[in-house]
This record gives C-alpha cells, sequence and structure tokens, in this order.
C-alpha cells in the first residue's frame, strides 16, 4: 500500500503499474487512449472521481507519446493525415464539451447521455465485428486458392464513396496510399471529436473506425495516426486538468512505469498481425465497454442498491482489461508459433503474419 | 475442449472466463477491504 498524498488515499502500488501495463497493451495495439478502462479502475481503487478522470488523462497523454514513437519506426504513421485531422478533432471536442453544458443545462440527465453512449459503442461493434468477420473468411478462401494475401484486407467500401468527393483542395496522403478531399478529412476530425466530447466515449473507439472505414487508411496505419492524434488531445486534457489540480502525478508516476513497457508491447505486436486481427480486438474492446457502461447505467438506474451490481461492475472493469490484454499477447504467441510450424488453433493462421 | 480451441467463440470465452476469474480474486484479496472502510 502507498499513501497518495494529493489524492488522501492509500492504493497497492503493483495494481496501479498492471493497470498501466494492460491498457499500455491495448491502446499500444489498437490505438485507444483506454480512458474507459483507466477511469473506472482508478475510481475502484478509491482514487476520487475527478482524480481519478485527471489522472487518466496525463497518463494517456504520456503513453500515446510511447506508442506514437514505436509505431513511427514501425512506418505506421502517415504525418499528412494525422496533421490535416488534428485541427478538426480539436475543434469536435471543444464543441462536443460546449453540446454537453448546454443539454445539462436543459436538464437531460446522465443516464440519457450514459444510454447514448452504449447505444454509439454497441453500433460500432456490430459494424467493425461484421466486416472483420467477412475479411476473415475471405482470408481464409484466398489462403485455401493458394495465393498470398497481404496485410489488410477489408471487406468495407464506405471509403469509396467519401475517396470520390471532389471538393478541392485534394490531399495526397502517401503513407496512407489515400487520395482524399481535405474537407472530408477535416469533418471526419470534427464529428469524431464532437461524439468523443458530448458522450466522453474515448476519441480512439470512434477515430480509428472512421479512419479505416470512411478515410480508406489500412488498419495499422488507423491505428498509428490516431496516436498521434491522441498524444495533442491528450496533452491538452492532461494541460488543462493539471491546471484545475485534477492530477495525482505519484499515481501517474506509477500507471507510466507500467505503460512504458505495455505500449512498447502492444505497438510491436501489430507488426505480428493482420488488419483483421486489429479490428477484432477492436470490435472486442466495444462490446466490453458497451457492457461495463451498460451494468454502471443498470446500477445507477436502481439506486446504486444491489450490492452484486456493484461487485460485477469492479469485476468487470479489472477483468476486461486483463482479457484484451491476454488475447493479444496470445495472437503474438500464435503468430510466433505459425512462423516455425507448430501447432496453432485453426482461426489464427489468417490473422497472423510471419514473425520476423 | 479441442472446440474451445479450435472455435474463436471458444477461446474468446475461456479467456473472458479466465480474466473475470482473476479479476474478481484481486477484487477479493485486496480490494473488498478498501472499499468498504
Amino acid at each position: 500500500m502507498f499513501e497518495f498524498a494529493i489524492s488522501g488515499i492509500q492504493a497497492p502500488i503493483f495494481l496501479l503499474m498492471i493497470t498501466g501495463f494492460t491498457v499500455g497493451v491495448v491502446g499500444g495495439f489498437i490505438g485507444v487512449g483506454g480512458g474507459y478502462m483507466v477511469t473506472p479502475a482508478l475510481i475502484v481503487f478509491g482514487f476520487p472521481g475527478y482524480i481519478a478522470s485527471g489522472t487518466d488523462a496525463t497518463h494517456i497523454a504520456g503513453k500515446a507519446v510511447i506508442s506514437s514513437v514505436r509505431h513511427r519506426q514501425l512506418g505506421n504513421i502517415d504525418w499528412t493525415l494525422a496533421l490535416t485531422m488534428v485541427g478538426g478533432t480539436m475543434l469536435g471536442v471543444e464543441l462536443g464539451v460546449k453540446l454537453l453544458n448546454y443539454t445539462k443545462s436543459i436538464g437531460l440527465s446522465g443516464p440519457t447521455l450514459l444510454a447514448g453512449s452504449v447505444l454509439i459503442m454497441f453500433g460500432l461493434f456490430l459494424y467493425t465485428q461484421l466486416e472483420t468477420r467477412r475479411a476473415h473468411k475471405r482470408i481464409e478462401e484466398i489462403s485455401e486458392h493458394g495465393e498470398r494475401v497481404g496485410r489488410e484486407l477489408k471487406t468495407s467500401r464506405v471509403h469509396i464513396w467519401f475517396q470520390s468527393i471532389p471538393i478541392y483542395p485534394i490531399v495526397k496522403c502517401t503513407h496512407a496510399r489515400v487520395v482524399i478531399s481535405m474537407w472530408v478529412i477535416v469533418l471526419v476530425g470534427v464529428a469524431t471529436g464532437i461524439l468523443a466530447g458530448f458522450f466522453g466515449v474515448g476519441g480512439g473507439f470512434i477515430r480509428v473506425p472512421a479512419l479505416v472505414y470512411v478515410i480508406g487508411a489500412t488498419t495499422h496505419i488507423g491505428v498509428g495516426t490516431d496516436l498521434v492524434e491522441i498524444v495533442v488531445s491528450g496533452g491538452y486534457g492532461a494541460l488543462r486538468q493539471s491546471m484545475s489540480g485534477n492530477v495525482d502525478m505519484m499515481a501517474v508516476l506509477f500507471m507510466i512505469l507500467g505503460a512504458m513497457i505495455g505500449a512498447q508491447f502492444g505497438s510491436i505486436a501489430t507488426s505480428f498481425v493482420r488488419g483483421p486481427a486489429i479490428r477484432y480486438i477492436l470490435s472486442y474492446s466495444l462490446i466490453l465497454a458497451t457492457t461495463g457502461a451498460l451494468l454502471r447505467l443498470i446500477y445507477v438506474l436502481t439506486g446504486q442498491k444491489i450490492e452484486a451490481l456493484a461487485f460485477f461492475a469492479v469485476v468487470f472493469t479489472l477483468g476486461e482489461m486483463l482479457f484484451l490484454c491476454l488475447f493479444i499477447v496470445s495472437l503474438v504467441l500464435f503468430s510466433i508459433r505459425h512462423t516455425h510450424g507448430k501447432p496453432v488453433p485453426k482461426w489464427v493462421p489468417p490473422l497472423v503474419v510471419a514473425a520476423a | 475442449m479441442r472446440w474451445l480451441w479450435d472455435n474463436m467463440f471458444g477461446y474468446w470465452m475461456v479467456l473472458l472466463a479466465i480474466s473475470l476469474g482473476a479479476a474478481a480474486l484481486v477484487y477479493v484479496l485486496w480490494l473488498h477491504e478498501a472499499m468498504h472502510l
């Protein structure tokens, strides 16, 4: 147990380091900050809500820097795309927060917003899961015919329509191999920013599917580019929270110690898998976050009286982090086994690439 | 047992069960007392 002077609580250090590590692995792999996991986890550990939120934002900014550096080395960042989008994202987040304050002033309640975020995340889960299953099957079919499959395969055609919008200036994102109107990128940034600011759902959850399905980037580029966005938006969030005195720097330090290793592992793990594997983990994290939010919604709606619901909410918050981390680690191990000709589950070969 | 290994959903369920079990253990061993102080 360590006494955190700013928060005025005692909490086990190893739980903070494990949280940093697991969320680092997940964030580096699917390109999200992981606020939906860390804030509830910190509250479970005993941190007051406002300190949990500020500490989470600060730790996310640091972790995103580590992941971005590693993704840059892996060639997963398109700077043109990232820099074009980032202005729209910041504008969107500010608009989203203003919209949130307005809806609060007219009496729209917290449970209504929570229900809205549940619906959005469930919709994204359904689309990502169904599309990825189709891509998984398509890779299996191509492999059965003895043909080689690249690192990416998508069955969605939505991006073709968006790329055909002829509004100048047209931007050429060389690394992502995308030619698209600048306004589409900016508007995607604004729209995803508004949703993130309004519903409080981490931007990465919405932005990575948007980069992949709307803009047309590969999943690896989507993840790396989104992490650059998180460096900027997370850094801004960390600055605002620090100025308000909502950050417990000792907790941030312990989480960052775990995240230093986790974020690097998660980022490197992307080089062992094909795009659909990342999209699978993204869709799993979406459904787990939806279930977690649903549990909390039911707990709030039932007047916070049912003890079993509180227990399930806590166990689920910690369990989902561990589950996603274990799945990513096992995918890397399966990739190495597959490369060495050792037996792996039947569903694995289409999802992994040969380990270096 | 083979089905759990060769089916992605089966593997998913096994990992989720292990993770939730470990989380429940963490709750019982470290967090339960702290949360009810």
